[in-house]
């Protein structure tokens, strides 16, 4: 295991992001802070390469059924806790990384230490080979 | 613990990371046509841009009104239209960075794209739906313009589709011999979405003036007007329904156009039908070809199966591809459709939905891939020798 220092919990603010490139090849990962809580995702979408981190964070729509004579109104649910990504728009919880659109999809995840203002990413050595 | 690494020892990215380069999509020049963007658009940032290209009259015309488009009010298009990692933070939620240097960096470069084809701004396709032919025509020519000042004199890898309004075939006509001489028109853009199919006979004189010039008709969904719902039953409710109309309005048009016998009267035109999906066309083929043997009394001008024309003469865009849960079933579909002769390149850049050259179809052989990403194209498109030249050199 190594330890990286990947930025300060005083320069990502709740909602915020910081992509950090090259890491772990070409694409790098994107740090994400919701609500208080840091997280890491590589950033590249399991769906068709794009730049996953680079999405839009956002929440999602909720509703138990569909519109009827009677009720029409669809909600919202989980906003920040989600990302899309900018190339086909598949949604992925960035907590767990786990694909919101396709249950067998997920994208890697990094553990985040926080120590002081410091964030640092437990990662492999493997994880820092280029891609070429 | 273990000391952590600095920070200052991996190198941070600024702005974000960019998109990702596909792995082997090097920049080493090209020894031929490798990859040809059947479906790239092109756009102003706001209509006053189109201003100088506006004979007086029109001019007053879009000053007071606008481009008055009939627009039929699908504005859940999703995730502000656009690729969201290509937006600069600084635009507001719906406006993008239309400049040609950005789809240079963005587009030509990063993929290695050696022609990409301009297909401009859908909401201009609504032209299809203006009630007043002459603004439709002095807004399509004043684009048509635009883009030529603009775009193509700067980029010998951008080659035009020339936006002609259908309605008026006798104002069509004339843009498109006014634009035919330029050799970066190499197509006749029309929408899809029409108060008539373009197999009727009013629509002779435009496909007279496409065999005439040997420019091929590229044909985008949509293009919505007053007179024409998307469906036979009305609007539907959704965006996402709305997707799925494209295909029967692709292959209604199709099966007008052969059926009519438009391809019996002007033997060298070619018909390419844009992000209407493609797999449609397999078993349109084979549905019409069985129809044939039996109804063909009332269609006696053709005079061979449907499909040849089909074949011969139809070609349709990859974007957006069908992704099935197995993925060789998409190879099954391919050869069902002869994509080695029908199917062409399009990115839909820079579109939310567009796809990549890499991802989409991983998994052809040599010949269907060098058919699909290039030759296919190269063989619609009037893309002379010298223009290749000016590209692979």
């Amino acid at each position: 295991m190594r330890r990286i220092v990947v930025g300060k919990v005083s320069e990502i603010p709740a909602g915020g992001r910081k992509i950090i490139v090259p890491f772990r090849g070409r694409a790098g990962i994107g740090i994400f802070n919701v609500k208080g809580k840091f997280y890491a995702l590589r950033n590249i979408c399991p769906h068709k390469r794009g730049p996953l981190c680079t999405g839009e964070v956002a929440g999602r729509s909720a509703t138990t059924a569909p519109p009827s004579i009677t009720d029409g109104f669809v909600g919202y649910e989980r906003d920040g806790e989600i990302i899309r990504c900018p190339w086909h728009a598949w949604q992925f919880d960035i907590a767990t990384g786990q694909c919101l659109v396709d249950p067998a999809v997920r994208v890697k995840t990094y553990p985040i230490i926080v120590d002081g203002d410091e964030l640092i990413v437990d990662i492999e050595v493997s994880d820092f080979i280029s891609e070429g | 613990m273990q000391a952590p690494d600095k920070l200052d020892q991996i190198h941070i990215g600024k702005k974000g990371a960019a998109p990702i380069a596909a792995p082997g999509w090097t920049g080493a020049p090209a020894d031929r046509v490798k990859l040809v963007d059947c479906d790239v658009h092109q756009n102003f940032r706001e209509p006053e841009e189109l201003l100088p290209y506006l004979p007086r009259f029109y001019k007053e015309h879009l000053l007071d009104q606008g481009l008055h488009l009939p627009d039929p009010g699908y504005a859940n298009m999703p995730y502000r239209r656009y690729r969201s990692d290509l937006k600069d933070p600084e635009l507001k939620a719906r406006e993008f960075n239309y400049s040609l240097e950005f789809t240079q960096k963005e587009l030509l470069d990063r993929w290695n794209i050696d022609f990409a084809l301009l297909t401009g701004p859908p909401p201009l396709y609504a032209c299809a739906g203006l009630p007043d032919p002459d603004w439709a025509a002095a807004l399509c020519a004043a684009f048509n313009d635009w883009t030529i000042e603009r775009w193509l004199d700067k980029d010998p890898r951008l080659v035009n589709s020339i936006l002609v309004a259908p309605n008026d075939p006798v104002l069509a006509v004339k843009e498109i011999h006014r634009l035919a001489p330029r050799k970066d028109t190499v197509a006749v853009l029309m929408p899809m979405l029409t108060p008539q199919l373009y197999g009727k006979r009013v629509y002779h004189p435009i496909w007279e003036a496409c065999a005439e010039h040997d420019l091929p008709v590229v044909s985008h969904i949509v293009g919505d007007s007053p007179g024409s719902t998307p469906t036979p039953a009305g609007f539907p409710s959704y965006y996402t329904e709305y997707r799925m109309i494209r295909p029967s309005l692709a292959s209604a048009q199709a099966a007008s156009l052969i059926a009519e016998g438009v391809f019996e009267l002007f033997p060298n035109l070619k018909f390419a039908f844009i992000e209407a999906q493609q797999m449609w066309a397999a078993p349109l083929m084979w549905h019409m070809d069985a129809d044939w043997k039996a109804l063909g009394d009332q269609t006696p001008w053709l005079k061979r199966p449907p499909s040849e024309y089909f074949r011969e003469h139809i070609r349709v865009g990859t974007q957006p591809m069908h992704e099935p849960p197995q993925t060789e079933q998409v190879y099954q579909m391919l050869e069902m459709l002869h994509a080695d002769e029908t199917l062409v390149f399009c990115t839909d850049f820079p579109h939310w939905d567009w796809n990549d050259p890499v991802t989409v179809l991983p998994r052809l052989d040599e010949h269907t891939h060098r058919r699909i990403f290039a030759e296919n194209a190269l063989d619609l498109l009037r893309i002379s020798d010298d223009m290749i030249e000016a590209v692979v050199a």
